[in-house]
């Protein structure tokens, strides 16, 4: 049964801790009784009662229908350190975000194509989990799996408290 | 005369890939301009003592923006080092992934990512300048590009199964045939996906008439240009040899993707991480070129589906028959590309050796050294492999797109800056011009990681003394 609430974990799960956003979907998949693929290669897409789990590469325009149909949205994903904070929580607006350079869409992006095009954009967050090494390796850093143990229990309270 | 700096730096995805600096004059004019690859891309070192057959699952894995194109070309080598053309079938299945892949990555890029400058203007207000105030000017218009960027991503799917890493295309072959299920799913919604790219022409195509003195000064400058082509010197996208032409379009060279180091060399700047490719034979820097939708076309002297030939014999009308050098029309070209793409994808699926169950080679006489070639969607890749008589790499060396179009990059740069830029209160969108202009070339500066930055993109105006007059950003 499809849930009201998305988890979107995404990243690439073969540079390191660019893929903290694989570890914590497929920590919460296994609480709610699913189990990932060890091989991070293909789209995870879990639906069950309580919440609902997809894991991409990358963001792109058409995943705008897929958050249009939920009330809430957890973005999951790591960042360097241009941000301060370890774990960062914070409230997405719909709001279109341009790539200076390169060809990238961001969260706030495909909120503000939900918003316009299907009327409808979820309440959002983005939770991200500051990365320490970029490199070519599947394992986490113990800075960042520390952190991302952190960070999955703090979603999942959110999860359950519904809000 | 004394000169200030104004860097661009977008704080991206691995810490410091690119900036652009602008060098300016006491008088408030540019002295000049660079735009600075600070990527390092250590990943051939990486794939050393690898299994080859290992490098079509590895190489999709390294770069997040356009995975099948490595993975084909990689699969490409491998056939050659195995000594396995690939059969028929196998070979059709592949360049219709490819097709996909075209279409997914070109009408992102024009729709979502680049359209929005143009369509609403440069000097737009930032808040309305993207895809929503693009709603605002043709909301079916953006719906469809949306759903035109889906058909390309499940064109991808169906052939290969998988939405992210591919592991569809083996040396000598590939691993799954197609069904007719499958089959009739793709072509249904081909129709849909060329009204939608024939509407973006349309869009393109009145833009540029209604802003022709910006298209026309807008980084316009000559230079050679490089792509694969049919025997008949038509668009060629997944297999073919390499034809080299100059500024006038005159044929410089013809030639094998093996032969490639006897026609390119790479040049090194002490001020970028990323080489220079050009023509060896005309030198540094006589024989730069360009690659990607531009340059195919200029490589191009027909295109083999008739929607796309149609349009083709319209565009190159604009100089005359001579080769299309003004950057901004790296987006018309851009959406030829995608209208040819569609009309090959439904040539390859109504082509009934399309559902063959012949799909391997499985032949195995390792040879030492191969070259694997293919357009990816921002220009011609190369993966260049070396291997022991066990079948480990010893060498790997790849030539990507956005290393190809350096020279042209930084020279956009250089150009956009001198015209639109004046100091020292810079304008925001004169800041968007000089993005417009690498954004044309929609390079892949990323290398797959996707860890959040601010992104900004900031300007330090600074003083001759290194005091820093004005900053400006946007977030």
């Amino acid at each position: 049964m499809k849930a009201n609430t998305l988890i979107i974990g995404y990243g690439n799960a073969d540079r390191q801790d660019d893929g903290v956003g694989w570890h914590i979907l497929k920590n919460l998949a296994e609480k709610i009784g699913h189990q990932v693929p060890d091989d991070p290669g293909e789209v995870i897409e879990i639906e069950s009662e309580i919440v609902d789990l997809r894991f991409i590469l990358q963001i792109f325009p058409e995943l705008a229908e897929v958050i249009s149909g939920y009330e809430r949205v957890c973005f999951v994903d790591a960042h360097t350190s241009d941000i301060p904070q370890e774990i960062s929580w914070s409230d997405l607006d719909p709001q279109y975000e341009r790539s200076p350079l390169t060809h990238h869409m961001s969260p706030k992006t495909v909120l503000s194509i939900a918003a316009t095009i299907y009327g409808k954009a979820p309440k959002a967050i983005l939770v991200s989990v500051r990365g320490y090494e970029f490199q070519f390796e599947r394992s986490l850093t113990p800075k960042t799996a520390a952190l991302s143990e952190k960070a999955q229990e703090r979603i999942w309270e959110w999860i359950n408290q519904g809000e | 005369m004394a000169t200030e700096k104004i860097t661009i730096e977008p704080v991206t995805r691995i810490e410091g890939h690119a900036k652009v600096t602008i060098h300016m004059n006491d008088n408030g004019s540019v002295d000049h301009a660079y735009f600075h690859v600070n990527e390092f891309r250590g990943f051939e070192k990486f794939c050393e003592g690898r299994m080859y057959f290992e490098m079509p699952q590895i190489t999709p894995r390294i770069c997040g923006i356009c995975p099948v194109s490595h993975h084909l070309a990689s699969a490409k080598a491998c056939d050659i080092l195995m000594g396995a053309e690939p059969p028929h079938t196998a070979v059709l299945l592949r360049e219709l992934m490819h097709m996909g892949q075209i279409i997914q990555s070109h009408s992102m890029h024009f729709f979502e990512l680049a359209g929005p400058d143009l369509i609403l203007g440069f000097d737009a207000d930032p808040e309305i300048r993207n895809v929503v105030g693009l709603i605002g000017a043709d909301p079916e218009l953006t719906l469809r590009a949306v759903q035109l960027r889906k058909f390309g991503q499940d064109i991808i799917y169906q052939v290969g199964g998988r939405r992210i890493h591919p592991n569809f295309a083996v040396p000598g072959g590939v691993n799954r045939v197609m069904t007719e299920d499958r089959r009739e799913h793709m072509l249904a919604n081909v129709e849909r996906a060329i009204e939608t790219t024939q509407i973006g022409i349309k869009l393109i195509k009145d833009w540029a008439n209604a802003n022709i003195a910006d298209v026309e000064k807008f980084a316009v400058f000559h230079s050679g240009y490089l792509g694969l082509v049919t025997p008949q010197n038509g668009l060629e996208l997944y297999d073919g040899n390499i034809r080299l032409v100059d500024k006038d379009g005159k044929q410089l060279e013809l030639f094998g993707a093996q032969n490639y180091l006897e026609n390119i060399a790479e040049h090194v700047e002490d001020w970028s991480y990323l080489k220079f490719p050009y023509y060896k034979k005309m030198g540094w820097p006589d024989g730069v070129y360009r690659v990607g939708p531009l340059g195919r076309l200029n490589v191009a002297e027909k295109i083999d589906t008739p929607l796309a030939q149609a349009e083709f014999k319209v565009y190159h009308q604009i100089n005359n028959g001579n080769p299309v050098y003004q950057t901004l029309y790296y987006h018309y070209a851009r959406l030829i590309e995608v209208l040819f793409a569609i009309e090959r994808a439904r040539e390859l699926l109504e082509n009934p050796d399309l559902m063959g169950k012949d799909i391997l080679n499985k032949k195995h006489d390792l040879k030492s050294e191969a070259v694997g070639v293919l357009e990816a969607p921002r220009g011609t890749l190369l993966h260049h492999y070396k291997v022991n008589p066990n079948g480990q790499l010893e060498n790997v060396n790849l030539i990507v797109s956005t290393g190809h179009n350096n020279w042209a990059m930084s020279e956009a740069v250089d150009s956009v800056a001198k015209t639109y830029v004046k100091g020292p209160n810079v304008k925001e969108g004169m800041l968007n011009r000089v993005e417009a202009a690498i954004r044309a070339y929609d390079p892949c500066l990323s290398c797959s990681t996707h860890a959040i930055g601010q992104m900004p993109i900031k300007i330090d105006i600074v003083d001759p003394d290194g005091t820093i007059r004005q900053t400006l950003q946007r977030d």
